[in-house]
């Protein structure tokens, strides 16, 4: 038979008095909050979230539309002279639907499509979809 | 010299009637704006504490750190519209908040604060038996939480009030009975055993020193008496929303807000008068309001602390708690301070 041992009972005020303890200790460690607009977190250096294309170096093949897991990425047409791109489509992205997964960047056959370090996309209106001609854009010249 | 001599000295020009009521009125004014100010900065300081001890910096864009964040919250609790629930019992609705602004603004008014340099003593309105005018005015806040749980026919804020009755009740019989230890050994010392400030003037050893039970059943019951975290019966948050203020929004809210912190400072500065030897200090003369203030300001870290590292105790383990150790435990520290008086003369 397996003796199950009663646990010591505490002494009733010492629990507290720990509490009060650790709560006190906590005063003299350094606040966590990053103070946003002033100071920027450093962000680790592989870290990727807004989607660049190159209109040059697409050649409009659709990889990207039909690897994209949650279709954020939908094939648009724009009327631009490029030789390598006869069908004149590429692709736009929904970034709030986009969940940064880098299947498109890895199947690009030119390169065309890359993610890059930005992650500052904020929009003000209810849209997150960047057209090709945007995501060919800095982010601060697309303004919406 | 006071507060009020130095007015009347001030205002002489105006002949004596006059002077006389310009004194009063500017006392009455320089208390009310102190008292504010201090509840302010009180509910400034517990933010900024609870941000830090949280690992957070708390309020700290309004003004330079954050200094004029409490104006601000002000400004926005008075635009806010204060509602009225349909079945309410009118006017103890109405009056509840006041009654506890009042009660609070009143305790700041009788507790003797000490001198502070050019000015004298700073206490507003000394008496004989300002001991007793003290918890009798501190008994009236309670009412005002009793009056807005049931007047909101609520049943949250019902069940709230009730909690806060219960807690009154069973705390504030060992906190009376522990000043009556107070007054017990002040007697054998001074002539006048229930007027604060004789009792502070006697405390050469802090009483806190004689009656270690004393001061720790007395800060128990202070600390449930301002109604927070281990005991914060009255509100309850996680069960009845915020108990008695639960109907209330706008200033009205902002009034049993300020009121909880109040009792916190109002709290902080009885225990420092009555176990930690109040003004007294080096240079008492010239710097007893700045003792005083002290010794309170390390009582409000210390309830601060307590507040944020407790949880809430249920109500049955509490009214033990209040009735089987804290009532026995006071009676034994007045039996204890009855013998040292009469075996020691101190």
């Amino acid at each position: 038979m397996i003796e199950v041992k009663e646990p010591r009972r505490p002494i009733p005020i010492i629990g507290s008095l720990k509490g009060m303890l650790i709560v006190g200790k906590h005063l003299f460690r350094k606040p966590v909050t990053v103070q946003y607009p002033e100071v920027r977190q450093e962000l680790p250096k592989r870290f990727r979230f807004r989607i660049f294309l190159n209109l040059d170096e697409c050649v409009g093949c659709t990889l990207c539309e039909q690897v994209c897991p949650n279709g954020s990425i939908h094939m648009q047409s724009v009327e631009r002279e490029n030789p390598r791109n006869k069908r004149k489509i590429y692709p736009d992205v929904n970034f709030g639907t986009c969940t940064v997964c880098r299947n498109c960047e890895e199947i690009c056959p030119t390169d065309a499509i890359y993610l890059t370090h930005v992650f500052e996309t904020s929009r003000t209106r209810n849209s997150f979809t960047y057209s090709p001609e945007e995501l060919a854009m800095n982010e601060d010249e697309v303004k919406k | 010299m006071s507060l009020y001599s130095t007015l009347l000295g001030f205002f002489s020009f105006l002949g004596y009637p006059l002077s006389n009521a310009a004194a009063y009125l500017f006392e009455s004014i320089f208390l009310l704006l102190a008292a504010s100010l201090s509840l302010v900065f009180m509910i400034y300081l517990f933010r900024k504490y609870m941000a830090r001890v949280q690992l957070r910096i708390g309020p700290n864009r309004v003004g330079k750190f954050g200094l004029l964040q409490l104006i601000a919250d002000v400004f926005k609790l008075v635009q806010k519209e204060s509602l009225f629930p349909k079945n309410r019992d009118d006017l103890p609705y109405r009056i509840a908040p006041v009654m506890v602004i009042i009660g609070l603004m009143l305790a700041f008014a009788v507790i003797p604060y000490g001198s502070f340099f050019y000015f004298g003593s700073l206490t507003v309105s000394d008496t004989g038996v300002s001991v007793i005018l003290l918890f009798a005015i501190l008994s009236i806040m309670p009412i005002g939480e009793v009056l807005a749980g049931i007047s909101s026919r609520n049943k949250y804020a019902l069940l709230g009030a009730l909690r806060a009755v219960a807690k009154d009740i069973s705390f504030e019989i060992p906190m009376m009975i522990s000043v009556l230890a107070i007054i017990m050994m002040a007697s054998a010392r001074t002539s006048a055993p229930l007027s604060i400030d004789s009792i502070v003037v006697t405390e050469v050893l802090p009483y806190g020193i004689l009656q270690p039970i004393g001061i720790s059943v007395f800060l128990v019951a202070m600390i449930a008496r301002a109604s927070y975290s281990p005991f914060d019966m009255g509100e309850s948050d996680s069960e009845l929303i915020t108990g008695f203020s639960t109907e209330y929004s706008g200033m009205r809210f902002g009034m049993f807000y300020a009121g909880l912190f109040g009792s916190i400072l109002l709290g902080s500065f009885v225990v420092s008068l009555f176990y930690l030897g109040g003004f007294n200090g080096p240079f008492s003369g010239d710097l007893g309001a700045v003792w005083l203030g002290i010794k309170a300001l390390i009582l409000v870290i210390i309830s601060f602390t307590v507040w944020l590292s407790m949880p809430r105790i249920r109500i049955d383990k509490f009214v033990n708690f209040g009735w089987k150790y804290l009532l026995p435990l006071a009676m034994i520290n007045l039996v204890i301070s009855g013998a040292l008086t009469l075996m020691t003369g101190w």
